[in-house]
């Protein structure tokens, strides 16, 4: 059996292998999405047993469409149970995307006008249902993004 | 001394019906004293009376026992100050006004200080009863006969307060009431004050009254002074020490001896006051340890802690050793455990000077060993990182310390890097992520220390030092500290604690005692001594889990504690059988199929049990292995029994084994039981499921589950006799049609097959088998072949597999054409699987 794991792999079983561990991810950035649909990146600082994070120079970052915005937002801690998935940002890596990061501004506005969309489509739908005599719930208390 | 008692025990026998009355007025309910803990201790009624009695010779309104939380105030001291001065002659001015200068907290000191310099005769007035009252034996002297301090001594006592020598200030106030007889104590007994207190002035006066007034106060009470007592004040230490003047009871007496409380306070000391002149960051943080939590009664519940499993490591502080006298040794039941963890507090070597000592070698550190260890976060990480941009990088990370400072379950190497010390951390490599730490992987498969070894070794050098170069430049990297880092790894060790690892990590198990044996096949043997380590788990002894409630004796009943470990059963459920007719009938169906699943489950569990028997063989302790064997063998036969009808403890029972069939889950349990079984009773059982072989068919129609059951069946029969070959063929076509049946049939066919390639085995490898001694064989071969070739290729389902010597066995028995048509039939060719 190959004893050789591909190189990222290696070092992330310094303290207990055979388990996920986040002692690997510390002081590295990460990309982190939450449970509520925002993205943070950000570099990851400390954690607990709970998998709460601290991060450090965090920016939120919107997407629209293509373009991004990223909003500065400095030191985040997140309660471990709002985090959906967590990942490690390779920072050597070329970064080649499609998408076009623009300023802050732009992308709020975006983001507002996508929402509005949004709401305006849901607010037909619910309307022809109502004429149809069906009606959705309205799913207050999931999560949605 | 005795001149003082006898004044006193005047003003007893004058107050004391006064004080008598007082007491059957003032019954309070919800008071402690009348009722509670005060009552019972004889002390109060020597505390109320002397608290009358004081109450009543101050004429001012007593101020109640609360002198603890007041506040230094300065107008209050004033007002006070002034009101005292007011009442003139003899008497005391009222002890009870002091505590608002009683003990205040260091931070008045300060003010006290400048007011103090400022001048002022009032001020200094107070402050010199602050300092009286902070130091009980004195004010208790004071106030027996202070006259009233008079505005002139009080000017002449500016300059001896800016003098500062605490017991000096004393001595002056008490040579105030009496200037001829305690200014001789005090003298001699300042020179045996501890040199720490009496340091620097009036804040260190009051900051350190306590200690200097017990004391004090123990010289005064060996001299036999009678210093008044604190009437309000919050020490009962004061009370009891105190003399009032009020009474000489006989229990006062004692103390005017060494008194057994007097020797406690001078071991434990006072309760200490919130030292705000020292450094607040340093502050232990064990000291806001909650109250130590009475230990749940039950056995197996998790061990009380003096700090909370989760809470995170404490940043290293200078007193260490406080550490210890602030864990309160909780008390708790529990079963021994096989590991125990280190308590999350100091070690013996802070990694801090551990590395120092590795890396000594690298470079000197610019700081000295013995610096102090309040250094934030922000400036340790600052610190390492610009240590890790400093030294080269070269070559693979110096060598840890092998096991220094002792091992902990988990992390071997350095030990948990409490530091006592914050000095600079020398880096080794790379900060964090692959430094050489040799943990201690004992309790991990060798495979994957050796993996983790090799990795660490091997890339610890290259990667290490492109991620290193990065994470130096990060001037926020390593706020997590190893030890914080160690921490939540214990923590996720902890949860990997089990009793039966086969049970909780099945997976984890099997899947490297797999690869063990892989590697074993492929490596060569010389290698072998690494795979013959065992793996450890960290394992826990299995708690007992009888609970008998906690019984206090003469109390009626038992105390039922319910707790996660030893629940309370809430409802009685009883099992009551209806006598409905109809019901019944369909009941009956009902508990027959109830019966079956029952019996399989049952059975499933004991299979289970004898199936594991060789794993728990080899793990348990050589006395238990008696036992398991005993009760494997037990297992075993229950087995064994319960194939067989109830009758006949020799034929395996059809019906029983039809029963257990009928349900998917049965024939997975037969399926695996077969292996198990003796032979005779195998053979028997695989004859049963021959004999009913339709009525299996049939039920397996939605399951067709039967299939499992071809690999261990074929093992049977392969272990037949020709004669139970024979026999076995005979059932198989047992009845009329049952042959058709089974022929259309997956596992029929694939049986069949079994059964007849066995046979050709038997016929071609030993040519004078018992197979051809009496027709049977071959008859029973002929209806096959008849039936086979009669049968509809549709109906004829395809087998699992098809032997490739039935074409030899039917070139036997059947001519040129026959053969021809059954092999294409059957699409039997020479190289068929």
């Amino acid at each position: 059996m190959s004893t050789e794991l591909p190189a990222k792999e290696q070092h992330k079983m310094n303290y207990v292998p055979g388990t996920a561990s986040l002692i690997d991810d510390i002081d590295k950035k990460h990309l982190v999405l939450l449970r509520d649909g925002r993205t943070l990146i950000g570099y990851l600082r400390s954690i607990d047993q709970f998998a709460n994070l601290v991060f450090h120079q965090t920016v939120e970052r919107i997407h629209v469409g293509k373009k991004f915005g990223d909003i500065p937002r400095g030191i985040f801690i997140v309660r471990g149970e709002n985090v959906v998935l967590l990942g490690e940002i390779d920072v050597d890596k070329p970064c080649d995307t499609v998408l076009q990061q623009v300023s802050i501004e732009e992308i709020l506005e975006e983001q507002r006008l996508q929402q509005q969309a949004k709401q305006e489509t849901e607010k037909v739908k619910m309307q022809v249902l109502k004429d149809r005599g069906l009606s959705v719930p309205k799913a207050d208390n999931l999560d949605e993004y | 001394m005795f001149r003082f008692q006898s004044l006193d025990e005047d003003c007893t026998l004058e107050e004391e019906e006064e004080g008598l009355i007082e007491e059957e007025e003032e019954i309070d309910q919800f008071n402690d004293d009348t009722f509670g803990a005060g009552a019972i201790d004889d002390d109060w009624q020597e505390e109320h009376k002397r608290l009358a009695e004081l109450d009543k010779r101050d004429g001012l309104g007593a101020e109640g026992g609360g002198g603890m939380g007041r506040d230094l105030d300065f107008g209050g001291a004033e007002e006070s100050s002034s009101t005292l001065l007011t009442p003139s002659t003899g008497r005391p001015p009222l002890p009870s006004s002091l505590p608002s200068l009683n003990f205040a907290p260091s931070s008045r000191l300060p003010p006290l200080d400048s007011e103090d310099r400022g001048g002022g005769g009032d001020l200094v007035e107070s402050l010199a009863r602050f300092i009286l009252d902070a130091d009980p034996a004195i004010a208790g002297v004071g106030t027996t006969e202070r006259p009233v301090p008079s505005l002139s001594s009080s000017g002449s006592s500016i300059s001896s307060l800016q003098g500062l020598e605490p017991s000096r200030v004393l001595s002056r106030h008490s040579s105030m009431p009496q200037p001829t007889h305690l200014q001789h104590p005090p003298r001699p007994s300042q020179h045996q004050l501890p040199p720490g207190p009496s340091s620097s002035g009036l804040s260190s006066a009051a900051a350190s009254p306590s200690m200097l007034s017990y004391q004090q106060q123990q010289h005064m009470l060996h001299r036999g002074s009678v210093p008044i007592s604190q009437m309000n004040s919050h020490n009962i230490w004061d009370n009891s020490m105190g003399f009032g003047p009020v009474s000489m009871s006989p229990g006062l007496a004692t103390h005017m001896e060494d008194s057994p409380l007097m020797s406690i306070i001078k071991e434990v000391g006072l309760p200490k006051l919130p030292p705000h002149g020292r450094n607040d960051e340093e502050r232990d943080l064990s000291e806001r340890v909650p109250p130590p939590r009475s230990s749940s009664p039950v056995i197996g519940s998790p061990p009380v802690r003096a700090v909370p499993i989760g809470t995170p490591p404490k940043q290293p502080i200078s007193h260490s050793l406080n550490h210890q006298s602030h864990h309160p040794t909780a008390v708790h039941v529990r079963a021994p455990l096989q590991h125990r963890y280190p308590p999350p507090f100091p070690e013996r070597l802070s990694p801090n000077t551990l590395l120092n000592i590795a890396n000594s070698p690298l470079g000197r550190s610019p700081f000295p060993p013995g610096v102090g260890p309040v250094l934030s976060q922000i400036k340790r990480a600052q610190l390492l990182n610009s240590q890790v941009a400093g030294f080269p990088r070269g070559g693979p990370a110096p060598p840890m310390l092998p096991g220094g400072g002792g091992f902990r379950p988990f992390f071997g190497g350095p030990p948990p890097p409490h530091g006592h010390r914050m000095g600079p951390m020398p880096p080794h490599g790379p900060p964090n992520h692959t430094p050489p730490i040799r943990h201690n992987t004992t309790h991990l498969h060798p495979q994957h220390r050796r993996m983790l070894t090799q990795r660490m070794q091997s890339r610890g050098g290259d990667r290490g030092r492109t991620g290193g170069d990065r994470r130096s430049r990060d001037p926020y990297s390593n706020l997590m500290t190893q030890k914080e880092k160690e921490w939540v790894t214990k923590i996720q060790m902890m949860q990997l604690q089990s009793t039966d690892p086969y049970l909780d990590d099945y997976y984890y198990q099997n899947y490297y005692e797999k690869m063990e044996k892989r590697q074993e096949k492929e490596r060569d043997s010389s290698s072998r001594k690494e795979h013959t380590t065992k793996l450890i788990t960290p394992q826990v002894a299995k708690v007992e889990h009888t609970y008998r409630p906690v019984q206090f004796a003469g109390s009626l009943g038992k105390l039922t504690v319910s707790s996660v470990n030893n629940p309370r059963k809430m409802i009685d459920a009883v099992v009551t059988t209806r006598s409905d007719d109809e019901e019944k009938r369909e009941k009956q169906v009902w508990n027959k199929r109830r019966q079956i699943l029952y019996t399989v489950e049952k059975m499933y569990s004991l299979l289970l049990e004898v199936q594991d028997f060789e794993k728990r063989f080899v793990q348990t302790p050589e006395e238990d292995r008696e036992a398991l064997l005993e009760q494997h063998k037990q297992n075993t036969e229950q087995l064994c029994n319960s194939m067989r009808e109830k009758e006949w403890e020799d034929r395996v029972s059809d019906e029983q084994c039809v029963m257990i069939m009928s349900v998917r889950k049965g024939k997975r349990l037969v399926a695996r039981l077969l292996p198990l079984l003796p032979s005779a009773q195998a053979a028997a059982i695989v004859m049963a499921i021959a004999r009913n072989l339709p009525a299996l068919t049939k039920k397996d129609k939605q399951d067709q589950v039967l299939c499992w059951l071809v690999e261990p069946v074929s093992a049977v029969i392969q272990s037949l006799s020709s004669s139970a070959l024979t026999d076995l063929l005979q059932e198989l076509q047992g009845s009329e049609g049952q042959l058709a049946t089974v022929l259309q049939n997956k596992f029929g066919v694939t049986l069949l097959y079994l059964i007849l390639s066995e046979g050709e085995k038997m016929q071609s490898s030993d040519p004078n088998c018992q197979l051809m001694d009496d027709n049977r064989w071959t008859e029973l071969v002929f209806s096959v072949t008849r039936e086979l070739l009669s049968v509809s290729s549709s109906s004829l389902s395809a087998p699992l597999f098809t032997p490739a010597n039935l074409l030899s066995l039917f070139s036997r028995y059947v001519d040129r054409q026959r053969l021809e048509l059954l092999q294409n039939k059957l699409q039997i060719t020479a190289l068929s699987r």
